[in-house]
């Protein structure tokens, strides 16, 4: 059984090995807000609802955590992305659901055994 | 050859809030500024234009949250649309009651009720949810709404106790329910803990043999079929379109893999032969959920004679 790792204060360092549209993929999965540094040394903090890599100019879509408007931006104006938000989906899989379910069944059938005699 | 793809509901979520935070559903992992923002009335109303599929269901989020859903609903209907409004019916006897919205052949209320008190109240992670459900679906009735029941079965569910909640929900005069197999959309298929297809079938042959004619189902027979392994479909991924804060959702329902701006971009722009059950793509190897194959089965029994000879005889004579 594998435990869910969750990429809650991940702060990747982009690289040959660890390309900026990795770590964009990996924010796009992400269930919490990021923060996205830029090229011209701005910082903008929300939630990443979207990217398109094979656009002629790559770009993804996300929802400002402040102002909650929707925003664009090109990968080419993006340095690096950092998980800075909560992660909503840690240990909320569907697999956690159901290992939670199994638990709790054989719970009650213990119970109902030991009152049973 | 390519085949013509049309909408036949739109999944419209108005909002991803909602007053329950059942384990295992994801659909309200999102950070709190995301669950407090919703689609205006207007919007919802420009993705059911541009869609235009006859019928809308708009699940959630919870959408009775939803600050204007009245007049969504009430604009829906205007527009001859079959509105299903899918509900964990927590908040319905308090919206019924406050004359919100008016009975009428366009809206049926869809009830999330995945079992008898104990698995219902097991599934949402909160005591008392099934009975709150029941009072709900009372006064509805009672005040001349058309109620449904839409029900998810996991493979931890007893086929005796299917049957026996089957008959809970016509006695409590329901017009009709709607089942699906549970499937995990964030994941790859695990055989251990999902309902594979084999899993799938043997569930629901069991929970639908010898089917009682007072169980009525407000879906397509052959689905049901489909469900026991008694027919093959290909997954109609574009059937039930999904439209939210988002944009549309690609490429179905359970998968998120990404959004179009527009819903022809959706449908012209998405590799749809990358999905469904041949397209041997393993997040699809498992589903039999009723978004992508129910449209399958209600496609046959238009376009062929022999789908809609079955559907009429197993309509007519109640047995699948």
């Amino acid at each position: 059984m594998t435990e869910e790792k969750s990429l809650e204060g991940w702060a990747p360092e982009v690289s040959d090995e660890l390309t900026l549209e990795e770590v964009i993929e990996r924010a796009f999965e992400y269930r919490g807000d990021v923060t996205i540094s830029r090229t011209d040394g701005t910082a903008i903090v929300g939630f990443v609802y979207n990217r398109n890599r094979q656009s002629a100019e790559p770009y993804v879509e996300m929802l400002d955590a402040s102002a909650n408007s929707h925003l664009t931006m090109r990968y080419a104006d993006i340095e690096n992305v950092v998980f800075t938000g909560r992660d909503t989906s840690a240990g909320k899989s569907f697999e956690a659901w159901q290992r939670r379910r199994e638990s709790a069944r054989k719970a009650r059938a213990q119970r109902a055994q030991s009152s049973g005699g | 050859m390519r085949r013509e793809r049309y909408p036949l509901v739109l999944m419209l979520e108005p909002l991803l809030r909602c007053n329950l935070a059942c384990a295992g559903c994801g659909k309200i992992q999102y950070p709190p500024h995301i669950l407090k923002h919703s689609l205006t009335v207007q919007q919802c109303l420009d993705a059911v234009e541009e869609c235009g599929a006859p019928m809308v269901s708009i699940p959630g989020g919870e959408p009775l949250l939803y600050p204007h859903i009245g007049e969504l609903v009430s604009e829906m209907v205007k527009r001859k649309k079959y509105v299903y409004l899918c509900t964990n019916a927590i908040l319905l006897r308090e919206k019924i009651e406050s004359d919100i919205f008016t009975p009428s052949k366009y809206l049926t209320f869809s009830v999330h009720m995945d079992g008898l008190r104990e698995e219902h109240d097991e599934s949402v992670c909160r005591d008392g949810v099934y009975d709150e459900a029941v009072n709900g679906i009372r006064e509805a009735v009672r005040r001349g709404f058309r109620v449904t029941t839409n029900t998810t079965l996991f493979d931890t569910a007893s086929p005796l106790r299917v049957r026996e909640f089957f008959d809970a929900m016509m006695d409590l005069n329901v017009e009709g329910m709607m089942i699906s197999p549970g499937y995990s959309y964030d994941n790859a298929p695990d055989q251990e803990h999902f309902l594979g297809r084999d899993k799938t079938t043997s569930l629901f042959s069991q929970v639908l043999s010898g089917k009682k004619r007072r169980w009525k189902f407000n879906q397509s027979p052959l689905f049901l079929q489909f469900l026991m392994g008694k027919r093959d479909y290909e997954c109609t991924p574009w059937g039930n379109p999904l439209y939210n804060m988002f944009g549309w959702q690609r490429p179905c329902y359970l998968l998120q893999e990404g959004y179009a701006p527009t819903f022809r971009e959706l449908m012209d722009d998405t590799g749809w032969d990358n999905y469904g059950h041949a397209s041997g793509n393993p997040k699809c190897q498992d589903c039999m959920v009723h978004s992508g194959y129910e449209p399958s089965a209600v496609q046959e029994t238009f376009t062929s004679f022999k789908g809609f000879k079955d559907t009429v005889v197993a309509t007519l004579t109640g047995k699948l």
